[in-house]
């Protein structure tokens, strides 16, 4: 598996990191109608609402699907790739941290924080 | 100015297609655009409507109208539903027809992505782009960092796993869908891709973004291909047999990835396809060849689950044993789709389609062609487009 690139935080991702930094997964709640939605949300889809609070997630989550994409210089697995249910309901685009033989949809995770030297802290997954 | 017969496609021009170099995307637009109206045997000044789209490489804009010296336009726009646009454009020009907004539109796609000397994959490969430690930034960035910079293969892999995991399908399956296409693509002469391949030949090629390997993923070419869209009546008069254009339809789901989202199940062909079908006032039933957007096998399975040729889930039983190859149950990607022929997005299914109405496929000539099916794909099944074609103006 391959280095993981350097991640810098933008403005309307500094809670995402600062949440990250004292290992809490922060997600987006809807100031209006109290749904949860995933990080990157701008506006409520389901009320409309443009208030969304950012607010931690519990941390765990079930494994929707995933993806291995390889390396071609080296014609191995570069990453896993994962896309996984959280518990509060939203989806979100992660690293799973296991070995892909062994995954199955449904698979309960949890999440890991990493404070690399340079860059951002970031959450990952690992099977549960 | 009612069209009692509807609208046809009366024209088809495509350029080279594949590893064609030394012209842009707006010259190889220009020359599909006259190449169309030469087969329709219409002149170039009668065109009153022209409808644009690009690839990868950008340059296709509607100034094209310009190039081709085009005067007294009644309809020029640029359109961009990604894969989906080539049935969205010839349905937009099929409703100007009708209303009387213009009388003989050319609708065109043309990309020149291949660079001489590069890999087809560059094209697409962010994770080659940049520094030895690239960074990314924002949510965005983390999305990259954890993955996603390895591009649209690895997204459409999620799909497809997620489709493995909920209903069995296998790859082999998927490798059955490249195999009956390759077998497609030998009897065009213009396919990019003509020798025959194996299901052995398909797992053992090499992995580009687990589960799907390098033979489930579509080509890159160069080239640029347009149909001209004009009344059936006008049509008829024309140099070629029209090719009626007898229902169109979108379905954009807006899949939001939450809890009991459809993601990787169902695509907007669920809705498209019965809309499209409903107004030509046909069934899955009557359909003779099914041109389906093909990025990925998985695609192509997917797909005909929800255009309802099989039932939800059972799309790997479907396709296997060659079911969608020469002589089989359903003639699919009869010119080797964008898996083996060209990759034109929307117009690789249109154009064959086109093919196929005309009875023109020669040697990969489906048997029956009353009903031509024309399935457009975009996003990571974001987009839908459906097209009806027929050689016959009704039912």
């Amino acid at each position: 598996m391959t280095d993981v690139p350097v991640i810098r935080r933008d403005d309307a991702s500094a809670a995402f990191f600062d949440g990250a930094a004292r290992d809490e997964l922060m997600i987006r709640r809807c100031g209006s109608c109290g749904r949860a939605h995933a990080p990157a949300t701008a506006s409520c889809p389901d009320c409309g609402g443009d208030r969304l609070d950012w607010v931690p997630a519990a941390g765990t989550a079930t494994l929707v699907t995933w993806a291995v994409p390889y390396e071609k210089a080296t014609a191995s697995p570069a990453v896993v790739f994962g896309l996984v249910e959280l518990a509060e309901g939203p989806w979100m685009h992660t690293r799973v941290d296991a070995d892909p033989a062994a995954l199955r949809a449904g698979a309960p995770l949890a999440v890991r924080f990493h404070h690399p030297d340079d860059g951002e802290s970031f959450p990952t997954f690992v099977p549960a | 100015m009612p069209q009692p017969d509807g609208a046809a496609i009366a024209g088809l021009g495509m350029t080279e297609l594949g590893k064609v170099y030394g012209t842009d995307a707006r010259g190889l637009a220009a020359r599909a655009v006259r190449l169309a109206a030469d087969d329709a045997g219409l002149p170039l000044g009668d065109l009153d409507g022209l409808l644009v789209s690009g690839g990868m490489s950008g340059g296709v804009e509607i100034d094209l109208a310009a190039a081709l010296g085009l005067t007294d336009l009644r309809m020029l726009s640029k359109v961009q539903s990604f894969g989906a646009t080539a049935g969205a454009m010839v349905s937009y020009a099929a409703m100007a027809v009708l209303s009387g907004t213009a009388t003989a539109v050319a609708c065109v796609f043309a990309d020149a992505p291949l660079r001489e000397g590069r890999s087809a994959g560059s094209v697409y490969r962010r994770a080659d782009r940049g520094g030895a430690v690239p960074e990314w930034h924002g949510l965005n960035g983390y999305t990259a960092a954890m993955g996603g910079r390895y591009g649209v293969n690895t997204l459409y892999a999620l799909a497809a796993r997620r489709h493995m995991e909920t209903y069995g399908t296998t790859s082999e399956q998927f490798g059955a869908i490249a195999v009956a296409q390759r077998a497609w693509a030998a009897r065009n002469p213009v396919a990019q891709m003509r020798d025959p391949i194996t299901l052995a030949d398909h797992q053992a090629s090499r992995m580009i973004a687990e589960p799907l390997h390098l033979l489930d993923c579509c080509l890159v070419s160069n080239g640029g291909i347009a149909v001209i869209v004009t009344s059936a009546e006008r049509a008829r008069d024309l140099a070629r047999p029209p090719v009626h254009v007898r229902g169109w339809a979108q379905g954009h789901p807006g899949t939001r990835l939450r809890r009991d989202s459809a993601f990787g199940l169902v695509t907007g062909a669920a809705t498209s396809g019965p809309a499209a079908m409903k107004m030509a006032g046909i069934t899955v039933d009557d359909v003779d060849v099914a041109e389906l957007y093909d990025c990925y096998t998985y695609t192509v399975l997917v797909s005909l689950e929800d255009y309802g040729f099989c039932g939800k889930g059972e799309g790997g039983a479907f396709v296997a044993d060659g079911a969608l190859g020469p002589g089989g149950r359903l003639a699919v990607n009869t010119g080797g789709g964008q898996l083996s022929g060209y990759y034109m997005w929307g117009f690789t299914p249109l154009s064959e389609a086109v093919v196929q109405a005309r009875g023109d496929g020669g040697d990969r000539q489906a048997p029956r062609n009353d009903v031509v099916l024309v399935s457009g794909n975009g996003g990571i099944l974001d987009h839908h487009s459906t097209l009806v074609l027929s050689p016959e103006a009704t039912p």
